[in-house]
């Protein structure tokens, strides 16, 4: 029996650069402003017929190089494949950040001096280590949705369904109809995923 | 002009209300969309093409080294004077023959700024170096703005300390590599008069690590701990901001590891090597019988000029 990891991906011929995936974010999960957990980027812009536009979070990484590298261990991988941290426990020194290939980690400031604040990142919609759908779980991470048995806001609310979220071989089953209900512009991995981790 | 008092100006008020209780509706701090949005760009994207790179480098240094490394020398240090103490101990010398003025009021209050900043740095950056064995939290991230406030020390320290002992430190060939060949003297028991001007090169090796390799310190913390900004030197160096932080990483650790090493040397030395060496920078004098043998070449030239006399101080 195999376990499902749960994996974003956004479809870049789907994506319209709407920034619907983020500003859902920010707002379903009350992020202060500045912070982005989804960001939308736009590769190429102007280049006809190569510019892309594609949003981008935390990817969920099975060997997550964040939990390798954190100094006080605070990340934890769910058996479901998700990533997360305790916010209580991390110290905010920006090692996770170095260490994402896809600049995840955000640092909102805190406190009266704009010092750097503890990490601060996408969950997949799935709270952190407090009690489940608690107020203290939703004041610092936002929304447990998972729990609920919902879909990630961004994926909820994306209007072209670009950005697919859920276990990865779903996932792949929805990309790889499109593909061939397109006929063109294969592409095995999401850019970037083989050169980032070798394979 | 304007600009900077209205910011000023902004930046105050901003506090004020902060402090005051009362928050501001829209916190000012646009962090991902000011100053050209490096983090939040197409840089973003396309530096997971070259995560190998500079990403890779880092993950392997502190998955698998950095840690191992700053265990090796904090213990293997400690050890290696903690044998040197048994076998070869305290180096005493007659403190009742008259001494000399070699570190004047200023010098003492600059060393001791110095010393202050790093009691400061050094414990709380191992402190977070070793986060998870003390449960990470409060205690750690208290401790990583105390290695912040312990950098503005050092910085208030670091000119005065240069200009106050660099015409000393200057390496001499002639003497240094002699201290070099005998190790200071420290591996035998018995005085013998030691090539060193007024300073050894031991401590000139602490003073350049302390000058250099603190200057590469504040540059590479002041990178992490500003995090996002917008240098345009990057741009032609082709040097994304993400590879920058994950370099200046890789610098801050190794040159860390360095100035640790010393640090334990410098405590070892005037704690625990010498007798009367830590009362020596409390009072700034230190006996000219110690400065016969430890710095044989300054005590000849206190001679030459007539500071001193040769007969009040006994041989051994």
């Amino acid at each position: 029996m195999s376990y499902a990891r749960m994996k974003f991906y956004c479809d870049d011929k789907r994506c319209i650069n709407c920034d619907g995936c983020s500003i859902a974010c920010a707002e379903a999960n009350e992020l202060p402003v500045g912070i982005s957990r989804r960001k939308v980027v736009t590769l190429n812009d102007g280049v006809e017929g190569k510019e892309f536009s594609t949003s981008i979070a935390c990817m969920h990484c099975t060997d997550a190089p964040c939990e390798q590298v954190c100094p006080v261990d605070v990340f934890y991988i769910r058996e479901d494949g998700i990533v997360l941290h305790d916010k209580v426990g991390c110290i905010g020194c920006g090692y996770c950040l170095y260490a994402c290939p896809f600049g995840a980690p955000q640092f909102p400031t805190d406190g009266a001096f704009g010092t750097r604040g503890v990490m601060d990142k996408c969950t997949m919609c799935a709270g952190g280590p407090e009690p489940t759908n608690s107020d203290k779980e939703r004041e610092l991470y936002g929304q447990n949705r998972i729990a609920e048995g919902k879909v990630p806001v961004c994926a909820a609310m994306c209007a072209t369904k670009a950005l697919l979220v859920g276990d990865g071989e779903s996932v792949s089953e929805i990309y790889t109809k499109r593909v061939a209900s397109r006929g063109h512009g294969v592409q095995s991995v999401p850019y970037g995923w083989s050169t980032a981790y070798g394979r | 002009m304007k600009k900077t008092v209205l910011f000023i100006l902004m930046t105050l008020g901003a506090y004020a209300r902060e402090i005051g209780g009362q928050v501001p509706l829209v916190q000012m701090d646009l962090s991902a969309s000011k100053g050209g949005d490096l983090l939040v760009s197409s840089q973003m994207i396309q530096n997971i093409l070259h995560y190998q790179n500079w990403g890779g480098l880092f993950l392997n240094l502190q998955v698998h080294w950095f840690r191992l490394l700053f265990a090796i020398i904090l213990i293997g240090v400690i050890v290696v004077f903690a044998i040197h103490y048994l076998i070869i101990g305290k180096k005493v010398f007659n403190e009742n023959c008259p001494s000399v003025l070699v570190y004047p009021l200023f010098q003492r209050i600059i060393h001791w700024i110095a010393a202050l900043s790093f009691v400061l740095i050094i414990p709380t950056g191992l402190i977070m170096m070793f986060g998870k064995y003390f449960g990470g939290g409060e205690f750690v991230r208290i401790s990583r703005y105390i290695h912040s406030i312990g950098t503005v020390v050092f910085i208030i320290a670091f000119i005065p300390l240069f200009y106050i002992w660099v015409r000393e430190m200057i390496i001499s060939f002639k003497i240094d590599t002699k201290w070099v060949f005998i190790l200071g003297g420290y591996l035998k028991k018995k005085h013998i008069k030691v090539p060193a001007g007024k300073f050894n090169f031991g401590q000139k090796t602490w003073f350049w690590m302390a000058i250099l390799g603190g200057f590469v310190m504040i540059v590479s913390g002041a990178a992490m701990y500003f995090q996002d900004f917008n240098i345009p030197i990057l741009y032609k160096l082709k040097l994304d901001q993400i590879d920058l932080l994950r370099i200046m990483a890789v610098v801050h650790n190794f040159v860390g590891m360095a100035i640790l090493a010393l640090f334990i040397t410098h405590l070892y030395m005037s704690l625990f090597a010498i007798k009367g060496s830590l009362k020596s920078m409390l009072t700034g004098y230190k006996s000219v019988h110690e400065l016969k043998y430890l710095n044989s070449s300054y005590y000849k030239k206190l001679l030459t000029k007539g500071f001193i006399s040769e007969d009040k101080v006994e041989d051994d």
